[in-house]
C-alpha cells in the first residue's frame, strides 16, 4: 500500500523498516483461511485439477478419440484407471479432457461475467441517483427472464459453440454480481472514511482506487470464487442435455450423459466423472465458504 | 432481608482468542424499593452480571463459573432454564438499550405485550388485552386503545422505550432491570424517561437495577451505586458518598472525567474580531423518496433552514442540536460534503459554494473533518502511514524528504507512538484511532476544522482524554474549530461560544457561560433542564 | 397490497412482450427451417407448407400475427405434429411439469426449512455440521448425478422403488420429486441456517426470551419470520431453477413432461412450440418472482407500510 501512495519508495521505506509492521485485514483473512482445514482442502484440489488439465496433453495416457472396438466398454484395470467406453476409448483419458473443457468454461464464462458485473454494479453504485435506478432496474428485468431456457434455445439455434457458451453463461452470471457490488459499493460510499476522503481533496479515480476498490475487492474474490462452480455446473446441464460440447470432444456433463444411458452395464462411466465433477465442486464451494469466513470477521468470531 | 443478594458471581467467556473474565467476583444485593444504579465503560461486565441472574448469557462461549443469587429464596443460578423461564419477565423485567431493535418489528406491539402476560399469568386474550392497554396507559402512551394494534416502527424512539417499560411491567414484577434504557434517546427524551421511571418506582415499589455509562444520570435517579471496572465491583456505596468522598482512583476519575465537573476550560477570549469562515441564508433540502418505483412521491425535508453564522479565527463554536436537528447536514453543507441548494458560505475571499469541482479539491486542504465513529472513518486497508500521507502527497505539500519527520511530528501531536505507524486501523482501540483521525485533519494544516461528535463514540474516560487533547492543540496551533454534539455538558466544556440547533434552524447562540447560565429561548432552557445534574455540583 | 400487486402485474406486460421478442427474433434468425428434413419434399410442397404456417409473410406481419394470437390465448399450431395445437401440447406437458415441480419444491421447503432451523439453533454443534455437510453434498451433486445414482441404488440394485415413469406404478413419483428438489432442499437449509443465526442474535430475540417465553414460542412467533424472508425471496430464482431441472429429471426418468417436449420442439426447430413454451415458462417464472415480493411484503410489516403508498 505504501508503494501505491509513492513514486520512489525505495529510500522511505528502508527509513520505515525500523518500526514493527503491521498485519493488514488481508493477511488476517489468509492466517484465518489457512486454518480452515476444509478451504485448504479445496485449495488443494483445485489446485491439482487446474495443473493436471493443463498437462493433459502431455501425461494423457492415449489419445481422446482413438477407438478400439475389440476391447469395447471395459471395466477399470491397470491399463485403463477409468475403463473404458463402449468403443474402447480410454475414460480416464477423456475426463482429463473434458476436465479442460469444463474449467474453461468455468473460469472464462465467470471472468466475462466478473468483468461486466463489477464494472455496472460500480457505476451504478458509485453514480447513484437516476443512472443507478435505471441500471439496476434493468438488471431486475433481467433477472426475471428464464435465461437457462434462452440458453438452451440459443445452443439449439445457433449450433454448440464453445464461444456462444462462454457469453452465454457470461450473460447470466453477471446480474448477481453487478448486485453484490452495487450493494457494496454503496455501502462503503457512505462510510466516513470515502467522506474523509473526500474532504481530503481527493480526485473520484483517487477515492475510487484506493478506498473503494480495495475494500470491495474481498466478497468480490468470495463471490467470484462461488460462481465458478454454478457455471462449470451450468455447463455440464447443457451438455447432459446433449447441447453442450460436440462429440467426439468431452466434458464432464457429456461423459455423465453416456453414464447414465449404459448405467446397468457399465456404471464405472457414470461414476468417474461423476466423482470428478463432484469433486470440483466440493472443492470450490469449501474454498468459497472458507473466504467469505476470512474476509468476514464477523461469521468467524462466533 | 434485601429482595435480590448476589454473592461471588463469576462469568467467563471462553472465545477461540481465549478466556475473558467478564465477571470476576461480583457482591452486591437490592432492597425492595430500592433503585440500586451499577455503572461502569464498555467491557466493564455491568450488563453480563445481569444478563447472568436471569441466564441471558449465551453459553456458550459463556460459562457461569461459580456464585449465588437469592432472590425470594431461590437461587436463581441453580433453578435451571424451566424454572428462570417463570421468573423471567414475571416478578423479574428486563429492558433495553435500543428500543428501536429491542422490539420484534414484525410484530403488533399489543401481541407483544400480552404475550408475557399470557404467558405467565394463563389469563384470557380479552383479560390481557386489557392489562396491556392500561400498561401503556400507565407509561403515559395516549390513545392505547388504538395503538395497540400498531406496529413498533411506527412509534418514535422514546414512545418504543415507553412501550418497552409497559411490556416490562404488565405482569408486575418486583424488579426491573434497566440496561442502559436511555442512552440512545435524545436528552429531553432521556429526562421523560428516567422520570417515569423514577414515578413508576415510587408508586409501585418496585426495585430497579439501572444501568449506565453515565455516572451523572445513574447519580440522579439511583439511591445507591455501583462502579464496574473490568468485570470487577471496585466501589459501592450510597450516591452522595460515592461523589463526594470516592475512596477507588477509577471512581475518581470517572468522576473528574465528566466535562462539568471538571474544571471549566479556560475559554480563550471572549470573541475575536476576525472572521474566518460566514455563511448566510443556508438552505439543504432532501428528497424524501417515499412509494414503490412506480408511484414514488417527492417530498422534501429541509434540514437546513436558512442558516447564518459566523465563525472567528482562533475559536471553537459549539453546534448543539437533538438527533434530526440538522447539526450534522450543515457541518457536512458548509464544507460541501453534501451540496446546499441555496446560501452563500465564504472563506476568506471565496465563496465555497461557487467553486468548481477541480477548484473545490484544492480549497479543501483549508477545512477538514472529524468524523464520530473511530471504527468507520478511517479506512480499514491502509496503514497509519498511509492515513496520513495521503493528504500530504495528494496536495503536494512536501517532499519524500521530509514526510517521516512530518508524520511523526503529527504522530506527537496527537499523542501517539511513533513505532505504530506501519499499523492498520483494526489494531487500535477507539481512542487512538480517534487520534488518527484526528492526526489526519492536522496534516493539510487546515484553517478551519469541523468535528462532527468527535467523541460521542467513546467511553467517559477516553472522551475526557480526546477533549483534552483537542483543547491542547487548539491552543498551540490557533486552531479555529467548529465542534457538532449531541451533549451539553462536553460543549460547555470545550466551546467558547454555542449555537442550538433546532429542526434545522438556529434557535439561539451565544458564549458559552452566558448562554449556559441564562438562556432566552423556550427550547434552550428545555435542553438545559434535561442536563441530569450531578450531585457535587449541586451540593 | 392489492394496489401494488396490480401494478407488478402490469409491469409484467412489458417485460413479457420483451420475451416474445427476443424469442422470436432469434427463433427466425436461426439458419435452417422446421422443413428440413423433409428432404424429398418438392418446391411446391415446401411453398404449401410456408403458406400454411404464415412463414411466406414478411417477418415484421408474422411477428404482429403472432402476437395478436396470443393476446387471444392461441399459441398457433405446433409444426411438428400438424393436427395438434401448441396450447394443446402445452397443457397435456404442464400437469405433469407442475406436479413434479410442486412436490419436488414441497420437499425442499419442509427438510431444508426443518433442518436449517435444527441447525441455526445450535451453531457449530453436531447439530449444525451434520445436516450442513449433507446439504454442501446436497449443492454439489448436480441433479444428473444424483439422479442416476438413486435410479443405480433404490431402482436398481435395491428394486425398491420404479426406475421411470410417471403415475404409472406406485411410488415412481418419489425419485424424481427427490432427485429435483434436493439441491434447493441443500440451498434452503443453508439459507435458512443463516438467516436463523441472523435473527437469533438479534435485540428482539433477547427481549422474548426476557419475557420467559419458551424456546419454542421464541422460535415461531419471534425468530421464524426474519430468518424465513431470505428463503422467500429465493422462491423466485428457485421456480426458475426448478423448471430448467424438470427438463434433466424428465430425461432421466422419460416423464412426458414440458421439459421434454420443449426439448424435441428446439431439435426439431418446431419454432411456434418453441415460442409457445418460452413464453409459458416466462409467464411461470415472472408470476413466482412476483409471488415471493408479494409475500415477502406480507411477512415484513414495514415493507408493506411502504408500499402501501397512499398511507400518509
Amino acid at each position: 500500500m505504501i508503494s501505491s501512495l509513492l513514486t520512489k519508495k525505495s529510500q522511505l521505506n528502508t527509513a520505515l523498516q525500523q518500526y514493527e509492521s503491521g498485519r493488514s485485514l488481508r493477511q488476517d483473512a489468509f492466517v484465518r483461511l489457512k486454518k480452515n482445514k476444509l478451504a485448504v482442502f479445496g485449495l488443494i484440489v483445485l489446485s491439482l485439477m487446474i495443473v493436471l488439465s493443463l498437462l493433459t496433453p502431455w501425461i494423457a495416457p492415449y489419445s481422446y478419440e482413438a477407438q478400439n472396438l475389440d476391447l469395447g466398454a471395459s471395466p477399470p484395470s491397470w491399463q485403463h484407471w477409468m475403463g473404458t467406453d463402449i468403443f474402447g476409448r480410454d475414460q480416464f483419458t477423456r475426463v482429463l479432457y473434458g476436465s479442460r473443457v469444463s474449467l474453461m468454461v468455468g473460469f472464462i464464462a465467470t471472468s466475462v461475467a466478473l468483468c461486466i458485473g463489477v464494472l455496472w454494479g460500480t457505476i451504478a453504485g458509485y453514480v447513484g441517483g437516476r443512472v443507478d435506478a435505471i441500471m439496476m432496474r434493468i438488471v431486475d428485468v433481467l433477472y426475471a427472464l428464464p435465461f437457462s431456457i434462452f440458453i438452451i434455445l440459443l445452443m439449439v439455434v445457433f449450433g454448440r459453440s464453445l464461444l456462444l457458451l462462454f457469453l452465454a453463461i457470461g450473460a447470466v452470471e453477471w446480474l448477481t454480481m453487478a448486485r453484490i457490488v452495487r450493494g457494496q459499493v454503496l455501502n462503503l460510499r457512505h462510510q466516513e472514511f470515502v467522506e474523509a476522503a473526500v474532504s481530503l481533496g481527493l480526485s473520484r479515480w483517487q477515492i475510487m482506487t484506493r478506498h473503494i476498490i480495495p475494500n470491495i475487492l474481498g466478497p468480490i474474490i468470495v463471490y467470484t470464487t462461488l460462481t465458478i462452480p454454478s457455471v462449470i455446473l451450468l455447463e455440464s446441464f447443457l451438455s447432459f442435455l446433449g447441447l453442450g460440447i460436440q462429440p467426439p470432444q468431452s466434458s464432464w456433463g457429456s461423459l455423465i450423459s453416456y453414464g447414465v444411458e449404459t448405467i446397468e452395464e457399465y456404471p464405472w462411466l457414470l461414476i468417474y466423472p461423476s466423482v470428478v465433477l463432484s469433486l470440483t465442486l466440493f472443492a470450490l464451494n469449501f474454498l468459497g465458504d472458507g473466504l467469505r469466513d476470512a474476509f468476514d470477521p464477523r461469521t468467524s468470531k462466533d | 432481608m434485601p429482595l435480590l443478594s448476589v454473592s461471588n458471581l463469576t462469568t467467563r467467556f471462553y472465545t477461540r482468542e481465549g478466556v475473558t473474565n467478564a465477571v470476576e467476583n461480583v457482591n452486591f444485593s437490592i432492597d425492595e424499593g430500592e433503585l440500586l444504579g451499577i455503572v461502569g465503560e464498555s467491557g466493564s461486565g455491568k450488563s453480563v452480571a445481569c444478563y447472568s441472574l436471569l441466564g441471558l448469557v449465551p453459553c456458550p462461549p459463556g460459562k457461569i463459573e461459580s456464585g449465588e443469587a437469592l432472590f425470594d429464596g431461590k437461587d436463581l443460578l441453580k433453578i435451571g432454564e424451566r424454572a428462570l423461564r417463570d421468573i423471567r419477565g414475571n416478578s423479574i423485567s428486563m429492558i433495553f438499550q435500543d428500543p428501536m431493535t429491542s422490539l420484534n418489528p414484525y410484530m403488533r406491539i399489543g401481541d407483544q405485550l400480552t404475550e408475557a402476560y399470557r404467558q405467565h399469568k394463563k389469563s384470557s386474550k380479552t383479560e390481557a388485552l386489557s392489562r396491556a392497554i392500561a400498561s401503556l396507559e400507565e407509561v403515559g402512551i395516549r390513545d392505547a386503545e388504538k395503538r395497540i394494534n400498531a406496529y413498533p416502527h411506527e412509534f418514535s424512539g422514546g414512545m418504543r422505550q415507553r412501550v418497552m417499560i409497559a411490556m416490562a411491567l404488565i405482569s408486575e414484577p418486583r424488579l426491573l432491570i434497566a440496561d442502559e434504557p436511555t442512552t440512545a434517546l435524545d436528552v429531553t427524551v432521556q429526562a421523560q424517561i428516567l422520570e417515569l421511571l423514577k414515578n413508576l418506582q415510587e408508586k409501585r415499589k418496585l426495585s430497579i437495577i439501572f444501568i449506565s455509562h453515565d455516572l451523572a444520570v445513574v447519580s440522579n435517579i439511583a439511591n445507591r451505586v455501583l462502579v464496574m471496572k473490568q468485570g470487577e465491583v471496585v466501589e459501592q456505596g450510597e450516591v452522595a458518598q460515592i461523589f463526594n468522598a470516592p475512596t477507588h482512583e477509577y471512581t475518581k476519575k470517572l468522576i473528574s472525567a465528566i466535562p462539568a465537573s471538571g474544571k471549566p476550560a479556560e475559554h480563550k477570549f471572549a470573541s475575536s474580531s476576525d472572521k474566518l469562515l460566514s455563511v448566510e441564508n443556508l438552505y439543504t433540502r432532501f428528497n424524501l423518496q417515499s412509494g414503490s418505483f412506480f408511484n414514488r412521491k417527492n417530498e422534501k425535508l429541509t434540514a437546513v433552514n436558512n442558516v447564518s453564522l459566523d465563525i472567528y479565527k482562533g475559536e471553537i463554536l459549539g453546534l448543539v442540536g437533538e438527533s434530526g436537528s440538522g447539526k450534522s447536514t450543515l457541518g457536512r453543507s458548509i464544507i460541501r460534503l453534501i451540496e446546499a441548494d441555496s446560501g452563500s458560505v465564504r472563506l476568506g475571499d471565496q465563496n465555497i459554494r461557487s467553486l468548481s469541482p477541480s477548484d473545490l479539491r484544492k480549497a479543501r486542504l483549508q477545512f477538514q473533518m472529524i468524523f464520530q465513529d473511530p471504527f468507520a472513518s478511517l479506512n480499514p486497508r491502509m496503514t497509519v502511514f498511509d492515513a496520513l500521507a495521503e493528504p500530504l502527497i495528494t496536495h503536494k505539500l512536501i517532499d519524500e524528504k521530509n514526510l517521516i519527520q512530518t508524520i511523526n511530528e503529527l504522530l506527537d501531536d496527537v499523542g501517539l507512538e511513533r513505532k505504530y505507524v506501519r499499523k492498520y486501523p483494526h489494531e487500535f482501540s477507539g481512542g487512538q484511532r480517534q487520534r488518527i483521525a484526528i492526526a489526519r485533519a492536522l496534516a493539510l494544516r487546515p484553517k478551519l476544522i469541523i468535528a462532527d461528535e468527535p467523541v460521542s463514540a467513546l467511553d467517559v474516560t477516553i472522551q475526557a482524554q480526546i477533549l483534552e487533547l483537542m483543547l491542547s492543540l487548539s491552543k498551540k496551533h490557533n486552531l479555529t474549530m467548529l465542534f457538532i454534539s449531541h451533549d451539553l455538558a462536553v460543549v460547555r466544556y470545550i466551546c467558547d461560544r454555542v449555537m442550538v440547533m433546532q429542526s434545522g434552524c438556529i434557535v439561539e447562540q451565544g458564549e458559552t457561560e452566558t448562554l449556559f447560565n441564562s438562556p432566552q429561548e423556550a427550547y434552550t432552557q428545555s435542553l438545559l433542564a434535561a442536563i441530569p445534574q450531578i450531585p457535587s455540583a449541586t451540593g | 397490497m392489492l394496489r401494488y400487486t396490480l401494478i407488478r402485474l402490469l409491469a409484467a406486460i412489458p417485460v413479457l412482450f420483451f420475451v416474445v421478442l427476443i424469442t422470436f427474433t432469434l427463433v427466425h434468425t436461426a439458419p435452417g427451417g422446421p422443413f428440413d428434413d423433409e428432404r424429398k419434399a418438392s418446391p411446391e410442397v415446401l411453398e404449401g407448407l410456408n403458406r400454411h404456417y404464415n412463414l411466406d409473410a414478411p417477418i415484421q406481419k408474422q411477428f404482429v400475427d403472432y402476437v395478436a394470437n396470443l393476446i387471444q390465448g392461441d399459441f398457433g399450431p405446433s409444426f411438428k405434429y400438424p393436427n395438434r395445437s401448441v396450447s394443446e401440447l402445452i397443457s397435456t406437458g404442464m400437469s405433469t411439469t407442475l406436479e413434479l415441480g410442486i412436490y419436488a419444491l414441497l420437499f425442499a421447503m419442509c427438510l431444508g426449512a426443518l433442518t436449517g432451523i435444527a441447525a441455526g439453533l445450535k451453531p457449530n454443534s453436531l447439530q449444525d455440521y451434520m445436516p450442513m455437510s449433507i446439504a454442501m453434498i446436497g449443492i454439489c451433486l448436480p441433479s444428473f448425478v444424483m439422479g442416476p445414482l438413486l435410479v443405480l441404488l433404490f431402482g436398481i440394485y435395491l428394486e425398491w422403488l420404479p426406475v421411470a415413469g410417471w403415475g404409472l406404478s406406485p411410488g415412481d413419483k418419489l425419485l424424481p420429486s427427490i432427485t429435483l428438489g434436493a439441491a434447493y432442499a441443500a440451498y434452503i437449509a443453508r439459507l435458512t441456517r443463516n438467516g436463523m443465526l441472523d435473527v437469533m442474535s438479534q435485540d428482539y430475540i433477547r427481549t422474548a426470551k426476557a419475557k420467559g417465553l419458551p424456546q419454542y414460542r421464541v422460535v415461531i412467533f419471534h425468530a421464524l419470520r426474519g430468518a424465513l424472508a431470505p428463503v422467500i425471496s429465493f422462491a423466485g430464482p428457485a421456480a426458475a431453477g426448478l423448471l430448467s431441472g424438470s427438463f434433466v429429471v424428465e430425461t432421466i426418468y422419460q416423464i412426458p413432461g414440458l421439459g421434454r417436449f420443449y426439448l424435441q420442439a428446439a431439435f426439431n426447430r418446431d419454432y411456434t412450440m418453441i415460442l409457445g413454451t418460452t413464453i409459458f415458462f416466462a409467464v411461470l417464472i415472472i408470476f413466482f418472482n412476483i409471488l415471493a415480493d408479494i409475500l415477502l411484503a406480507w411477512v415484513n410489516p414495514k415493507l408493506r407500510q411502504s408500499l402501501r403508498g397512499n398511507s400518509r
